[in-house]
């Protein structure tokens, strides 16, 4: 009987079969639905691939959107860590995003020397976004806010404050702008923009992708190995307890969320100033809330965050070319991605009745 | 701003603010029970387009308002058992499914709508009531309005009566903030929760159905456009309560309206203020700078035996 109950038990406890089962299953009916849509499967998947991996410049731009979604995502599993639940990654993108600009165009650090035109733009971006998640973090502590309403309404703040900042001249709306074209800053120096790896835009990676690979290390080390992993986790399990033990709650609720913006704030700047290059209405795109769902579905663990940003940006890439070359609207990708967090949300049932065994 | 302005101005407040009135006292019964329903949006979505489906393929506004009241029910489903029986995590099922049905309604107008989407879709004709509707000058223009406005009445007046003045009220507002306590009564914490959701999704699809054969007949891609976290914004702002809630949507009505109002009367004022409001507002809300916050204490929460 013991014995049994302890195969079943290896079995079941591959860690990673269930949210692979939950993909494949949404995969399955997103390729269901385009035989119901009446497009040619066989040109749509190959579409999809050309999209996603088909060649140099399709995997450069699905790994840059996977480096913001796990720049999101890392951030999202330190706050998580501490107990608290961001959902600001789209404001603190957006933050990171105005930010980044105002200090590249208008900051006067064009002619800097030693990368600084870039890396300051960047560490202002970074600490805008920290201070919108730090922020979150403040009224936790001082007014008892919840911060997935807090963190939720700030993104939506941040979201428009982007549409002000382009739509006035006042602002960073650049003048030249016609009638006859959307409103959006001036384009960033070329001495401020973050270097592609390859350094050809055949191939337009951003270094981005090592920073993020490199903040995943760090992360998965002090989350596992430091003392502010461990006091992240006291808190995180038990505040009253941790307050008892002399670890400053406060403070580490505040830091917790400050880090997780900080992260969306960098992911904003990569963005802007790695690929797009001047900041136009909507530029975060939802990357934050994909980010959020990317870290959320990682289940704490920063592997998991790298597998998701992986899966969530290959798969938006290439939808969008299988949109443009089989006619398969983008929008089944949606319904994919939709069915894909539905089925590993759900299947957290299954996995946390495990764990707790 | 004339009599004229100020009437036109009065009319668009309420037309603006009647999906987002629906969809707000929704989702204020599904967080008084402790469920932080974020697909809201993704319910108001699945009520218009299956509206504007429904009442493009019969020809029938009754039919098309059946349809989507009738297809949101799946939905609502789908999300009560998720959160209640799995406990899965509540923003990450409800975002989820407004990502979902973003796709699938975009797609299934496509499949449906394709060449003829810029048909209009018959829908509810504006209603003029009789004795209000013949006073000058407002009459004409506040209160033509489509009776599913003026449906907001009842619905407000039988959510406050239920909260307030029932027993299933105390229950629902109880699953809230003390859902053990529930249990321990012989309640089913479970069982209400899925109660409230299947009412949230009903009201927001009435919602959603507004927009699309109701207001404008017919129906575009994402036509919700984020009226579903608004309406959340306006529980918040609201202090989760039902009057406050249905003032803080008549303010983003208003705000919405100003919007257009105010290019006409030559104000030259940020157009991203005016559409930051609702959020700005419920965040200044819950910063604690207007009174003390009354959310329900479980909100967000799973609950587990």
């Amino acid at each position: 009987m013991s014995a049994a109950l302890a195969v079943s038990g290896r079995i079941l406890a591959a860690p990673a079969a269930i949210p692979v089962l939950a993909v494949l299953a949404a995969f399955a009916v997103g390729l269901l639905l385009i035989v119901a849509t009446g497009a040619s499967l066989g040109q749509a998947i190959s579409a999809f691939s050309q999209g996603a991996f088909g060649s140099a410049y399709a995997i450069s731009v699905s790994l840059n959107r996977a480096t913001v979604y796990a720049l999101v995502g890392i951030g999202f599993v330190i706050a998580a860590r501490a107990g608290l639940t961001n959902v600001g990654g789209e404001g603190q993108i957006a933050m990171g995003g105005i930010m980044a600009t105002a200090v590249a165009v208008h900051g006067g650090v064009a002619g800097l020397p030693l990368g600084l035109a870039v890396i300051l733009p960047v560490l202002a971006a970074s600490l805008a976004g920290g201070l919108w998640g730090g922020l979150a973090g403040v009224l936790k502590v001082r007014a008892g806010t919840n911060e997935v309403i807090s963190t939720l309404l700030l993104s939506f703040i941040a979201i428009w404050i982007v549409y002000w900042c382009v739509q006035s001249t006042d602002l960073l709306r650049q003048p030249m702008t016609s009638a006859a074209t959307l409103p959006e800053s001036a384009t960033v120096p070329a001495s401020t923009m973050v270097p592609l790896l390859t350094g050809s835009y055949a191939a337009p990676v951003t270094v981005g992708v090592v920073i993020a690979l490199i903040l995943a290390v760090v992360a998965a080390v002090l989350l596992a190995r430091s003392v502010f992993g461990f006091r992240l986790r006291f808190v995180g399990l038990n505040p009253i307890a941790a307050a008892r033990a002399g670890i400053p709650v406060e403070r580490m609720t505040v830091l917790a969320l400050f880090i997780a913006g900080a992260l969306g704030g960098l992911a904003g700047a990569i963005m802007l100033l790695g690929e797009q290059h001047s900041l136009k209405t909507g530029f975060s795109s939802g990357y934050g809330f994909d980010g959020l769902v990317v870290g959320l579905l990682a289940r704490g663990r920063i592997s998991g965050v790298i597998a998701g940003a992986l899966l969530f940006g290959f798969l938006r890439s290439g939808g969008i070319t299988m949109e443009m070359a089989a006619g398969v609207p983008t929008a089944l990708v949606q319904i994919v991605q939709g069915l894909i967090v539905i089925s590993i949300a759900g299947a957290a049932y299954w996995m946390d009745r495990r764990a707790s065994r | 701003m004339n009599e004229e302005l100020l009437a036109v101005f009065v009319a668009s407040t309420i037309r603006l603010a009647t999906p987002l009135l629906l969809a707000a006292i929704g989702e204020l019964l599904s967080e008084k029970a402790g469920v932080l329903n974020m697909s809201v949006e993704g319910m108001m979505l699945t009520g218009a387009f299956a509206a504007a489906a429904g009442a493009s393929l019969s020809g029938s506004p009754v039919m098309g308002l059946v349809c989507g009241l009738v297809a949101v029910i799946p939905l609502s489903l789908l999300q009560a058992f998720l959160t209640n029986t799995l406990r899965a995590n509540q923003i990450v099922t409800g975002l989820g499914i407004n990502i979902f049905v973003l796709g699938a309604t975009t797609l299934g107008y496509r499949e449906l709508f394709g060449a003829r989407s810029r048909e209009v879709i018959p829908g509810f004709d504006k209603w003029n009531p009789p004795i209000l509707g013949d006073i000058p000058v407002i009459g004409q223009t506040i209160f033509e309005q489509v009776w599913l406005v003026y449906l907001v009445i009842p619905v407000a007046i039988a959510v406050w009566y239920l909260l307030a003045r029932t027993g299933l009220g105390v229950a629902i507002k109880a699953a809230g903030a003390a859902p053990r306590t529930v249990a321990h009564s012989g309640l089913s914490v479970t069982l209400i929760r899925y109660g409230v959701i299947m009412a949230t999704g009903l009201l927001a699809a009435l919602g959603g159905i507004f927009l699309s054969i109701g207001d404008i007949h017919t129906f575009t891609e994402g036509m919700t456009r984020g009226a579903g976290y608004l309406a959340i914004a306006a529980v918040i702002f609201g202090n989760w309560k039902l009057g406050q809630t249905i003032v803080a949507c008549l303010v983003f009505g208003a705000a919405t309206a100003l919007q257009f109002q105010l290019p006409a009367l030559g104000i030259d004022a940020p157009n991203a203020l005016l559409i930051m409001m609702p959020y700005l507002l419920a965040f200044i809300a819950v910063s604690g700078l207007v009174g003390r916050q009354s959310a329900p204490r479980t909100l967000a929460q799973p609950y587990w035996k």
